[in-house]
């Protein structure tokens, strides 16, 4: 199963595959991706619909009256759970699509779309541990990486992560475009956007071959 | 559409799961909760039949309040007839004891010839305000609740409903 094909009129879609890339893409650069906040956040979402459905499961066979005193309980904790949940999403969580670690350095990265804008944002914050993390914050319009049919191409997006982004960048030079270590001065971001251009109209048909091989790949690495 | 699900990982599964039954617990923990406030083991009822007409007609959905045992003539009241799960919307024409003896009641249908002795099991002359009654009707709204005599006398709608619901939720991200 390749990248699938996605309505490319669809904000969700296109953020929610772009969303799922850039995990896929970061792993296979051995960085070590913790899974920590989606596990709390399951655990406490199956705690509470665990709770749920003791709570069922006893009224169905106990009764009302029986079940009464606990089920007071119940749904006392339950919605502690659910607010746990809840605060656990929005004010934790805040739409972090990967944290994880390379070479020593933490990368938590956050995306996120503004209504009926074709735009990826994403919050990156990058440091080592005990710092004060750098926080940086980049965009750019999803016509970078999805073709007019709808399908995601993973080169034009890894080069856009790995230069924009210095930890990427420092794992992938090789995508990194116009040199050196990405981020700069403006006169280099200049340069960068030509370097892209020229690139893009000389084998704009081998980088979408390769990008869909690579995204394959990525797929199958993890 | 499920390949979709299937090139999810087991995480977003996972994810996508919760989703689906964090609608379904939260809606019948409401509805315990609702229970739990009320002390009634079903605080909203749909009349079901057109014996409390004009009072009420069939469809209106009624709010119980269970907390004050000390029931007078004239409350309607909802009732369970032992042995039988249907409950029944009746209004108290009758008190025996209360106080410290416990009380009884007699109901009676507005709509009704007679009153519900022939209606209560076998036996059974009265209510008991303690064990049969589940609340007393504190308000109502009409009609609305024809969905679930519809519900209850088409059955398959409810397979139907529920499939659709959990489909939607299962293949919808945001």
């Amino acid at each position: 199963m390749s990248a699938p094909k996605i309505s490319v009129y669809s904000l969700s879609d296109l953020k929610n595959t772009t969303d799922d890339a850039l995990p896929n893409y970061l792993t296979s650069l051995k960085f070590q991706q913790s899974h920590f906040l989606a596990d709390v956040r399951l655990a406490l979402g199956y705690s509470a619909v665990l709770i749920a459905g003791a709570t069922f499961y006893a009224d169905f066979k106990l009764g009302w009256d029986a079940t009464k005193f606990w089920t007071l309980w119940a749904v006392v904790v339950y919605f502690i759970l659910n607010g746990a949940l809840t605060y656990w999403i929005w004010g934790v969580e805040k739409g972090k699509i990967f944290t994880g670690e390379f070479n020593e350095t933490l990368v938590s990265i956050a995306s996120s779309v503004k209504k009926h804008k074709p735009v990826y944002n994403l919050q990156v914050r990058y440091g080592k541990p005990g710092e004060e993390p750098r926080v940086l914050k980049i965009a750019a319009p999803f016509t970078r990486w999805f073709d007019a049919d709808g399908f995601f191409v993973a080169t034009p997006f890894q080069q856009w992560l790995a230069t924009e982004i210095p930890p990427i960048g420092e794992a992938d030079s090789k995508k990194v475009v116009g040199g050196g270590g990405g981020g700069g001065g403006g006169k280099k971001e200049e340069k960068v956007m030509e370097a892209r251009q020229v690139k893009g109209h000389a084998d704009s048909d081998k980088t979408t071959r390769e990008g869909g091989a690579r995204s394959r790949n990525s797929k199958k690495a993890t | 559409m499920l390949s979709t699900l299937n090139s999810l990982q087991p995480r977003q599964l996972l994810t996508q799961i919760l989703n689906f039954a964090l609608v379904l617990s939260t809606a019948f923990m409401l509805w315990k909760g609702l229970s739990v406030a009320t002390d009634s083991p079903s605080p909203i009822v749909v009349v079901l039949s057109g014996s409390m007409e004009p009072a009420f007609q069939r469809g209106d959905l009624l709010f119980l309040w269970n907390r004050g045992q000390d029931t007078q003539i004239g409350e309607i009241v909802v009732y369970n007839v032992r042995g039988k799960d249907i409950p029944i919307v009746h209004r108290v024409v009758r008190r025996y004891g209360g106080g410290a003896t416990p009380l009884n009641l007699l109901t009676k249908g507005d709509n009704n010839m007679a009153d519900d002795t022939e209606l209560y099991a076998r036996g059974q002359d009265y209510l008991e305000r303690s064990k049969d009654i589940i609340g007393s009707v504190v308000g109502y709204i009409p009609f609305v609740g024809y969905v679930t005599i519809m519900l209850s006398e088409h059955p398959w709608l409810k397979t139907v409903l529920l499939g659709l619901m959990g489909v939607m939720v299962v293949l919808q991200r945001e």
